[in-house]
């Protein structure tokens, strides 16, 4: 599974670089769910997308099962990623939406039943042909998730999908991206600026700063996991007196950069 | 209320018709102007109906549709994949870009002599000037709709693994539709007005040449009949798309939002 060795992204703005990332060294378990927490601009973000090869490390090097993949479009197709915003194609309806990866790679045939029984996982099948501007905004959170789902990715990235929703939404995806983590068991990495999310989604909360890992806080509290468990919040406690202590946003968001230069 | 709405978007282009055609036979009364100039509502009535009877409006409406629209749809079928070259192909816009702007500044009429001269002075020379009116609408919106391409919808393309190729024809194309959508409008528009200047010249049916022949005439109200037919039909074939656009793709708002529906 993914990990990175001295991971690293400088960004060039305005003639000088700034730091989004540095020296990431980073194992991702097989099958395990990992969230990473920090302010604003510490580079969760960047890591994603590094991840998901958006973008190209300016230093260190991705690894795949501990080899760095020789075609990175190709590994690519098992990636699925969740953006902070759904990012539906507004001419496409929910099920075309959903199987949109798929199509061109499989027979339509197989493209519909997989289309059909993550519609209905997600509890979507009513709005198959509904299009993306008649939903909700949870329901289209739910959509953007069934199309990373639906090629039953081995890497699931997450970017905060849950941030823009109300908190009875939010609870009821955290409780389905379990339910559909345990079923088909992808490899998470989820961020978020939700502490509380983190400590109920997470096996491990990474916590960020200025572009570094900075702390690891495993968590091995049994599931089904409640906000008000004893473990959970003490979980939480620590989390959030890490990020009181010490909080320096770098105010460094990848989206609105140039490409990298190597540092 | 949408019966109240739906009845006063009919009636008021009714009535603005109807104050129009009054005001246009007051001023005729009140002036005393020659009917040679201007005929009354009625003369121009009874002149349509006469080319109605013959069936010579109908047959130069049919040579001047079909002009049009064979000028139309070849103006798409240029404009659209030299749109999506530029967006893939850097140094093809690079060439292509500078004769192409050069040629826009140029209007479809003042090529008609080397048309003429080139393409003899048969149909090809008439759809080549339509086809050179509806061009560059067509052209200009689909590729500003492929440069405001959310990248944000490329980037779901990037990480499903998608080629460029089918990163543009999956995601950008269908993005840039509605900017398509408002050149080919504009394209239709602009096909009438070309369509009539190529009649004008070297031509034997069609609308053009039937305002030419009457203006050689001296029948005023036959002109005003083709401006009359003219017009509806652009109003007509406009109202016919904006119907098909929102039918085949409800997403595009071709109208804000309003006329749509």
């Amino acid at each position: 599974m993914p990990s990175c060795r001295g991971l690293g992204k400088t960004f060039r703005i305005d003639g000088r670089n700034v730091v989004a990332l540095r020296d990431v060294d980073l194992d991702l378990p097989r099958a395990s769910i990992s969230v990473f927490v920090g302010p604003s601009g510490c580079g969760k973000t960047t890591l994603l997308r590094l991840l998901a090869g958006l973008e190209q490390p300016t230093s260190g090097v991705i690894l795949r099962d501990g080899a760095e993949p020789s075609q990175a479009a190709a590994e690519r197709t098992r990636v699925g990623y969740v953006f902070q915003e759904p990012r539906l194609m507004p001419w496409l309806s929910v099920a075309r939406n959903v199987g949109f990866n798929l199509e061109g790679r499989l027979p339509k045939v197989e493209i519909a039943t997989r289309v059909a029984d993550i519609l209905s996982i997600m509890g979507l099948t009513t709005f198959a042909s509904a299009r993306p501007d008649q939903l909700s905004g949870g329901m289209a959170s739910r959509v953007g998730l069934a199309r990373a789902l639906v090629s039953n990715p081995d890497l699931l990235l997450l970017d905060e999908p849950f941030a823009a929703l109300d908190a009875m939404t939010r609870r009821r995806l955290q409780a389905e991206l379990v339910a559909l983590w345990q079923r088909l068991s992808p490899t998470i990495v989820f961020v978020t600026h939700d502490v509380e999310e983190a400590a109920l989604l997470a096996d491990t909360v990474y916590r960020m700063e200025s572009g570094a890992i900075v702390a690891r806080y495993p968590n091995s509290i049994p599931r089904p996991r409640d906000a008000t468990d004893a473990g959970i919040v003490a979980l939480r406690r620590a989390i959030l007196a890490g990020l009181e202590e010490k909080a320096e946003p770098t105010s460094v968001q990848p989206s609105t950069l140039k490409r990298g230069t190597a540092s | 209320m949408p019966t109240r709405v739906a009845w006063h978007r009919a009636a008021v282009p009714l009535i603005v018709a109807v104050a129009f055609i009054a005001a246009w036979s007051l001023g005729i009364a009140l002036t005393g102007v020659s009917r040679a100039l201007l005929p009354s509502p009625t003369a121009v009535l009874g002149a349509g109906l006469e080319l109605v009877e013959g069936g010579e409006l109908a047959r130069h409406v049919r040579v001047s549709a079909l002009r049009l629209l064979i000028g139309f749809l070849l103006s798409v079928a240029l404009a659209l994949p030299i749109a999506m070259l530029f967006a893939r192909l850097r140094g093809l816009r690079a060439v292509l870009e500078p004769p192409l702007e050069f040629l826009r500044q140029v209007p479809p009429l003042a090529m008609m002599p080397l048309l003429i001269l080139w393409l003899g002075i048969g149909e090809a020379q008439k759809v080549g000037i339509i086809t050179l009116a509806c061009f560059f609408p067509v052209f200009l919106g689909t590729l500003g709709g492929i440069a405001q391409c959310d990248r944000r919808l490329i980037e779901v393309g990037q990480v499903a693994g998608l080629s460029k190729g089918a990163i543009l024809c999956r995601i950008v194309m269908p993005s840039a539709l509605p900017s398509t959508v408002v050149g080919l409008r504009i394209a239709l528009g602009q096909g009438w007005r070309a369509l009539v200047g190529a009649e004008l010249v070297a031509s034997s049916a069609g609308l053009g040449y039937m305002i030419e022949d009457a203006q050689n005439l001296a029948r005023t109200d036959i002109v005003i009949v083709g401006v009359l037919v003219i017009g509806t039909l652009g109003l007509a074939s406009d109202w016919a798309f904006r119907r098909a656009i929102a039918a085949t793709w409800p997403w595009v708002k071709v109208d804000g939002g309003d006329g749509d529906a």
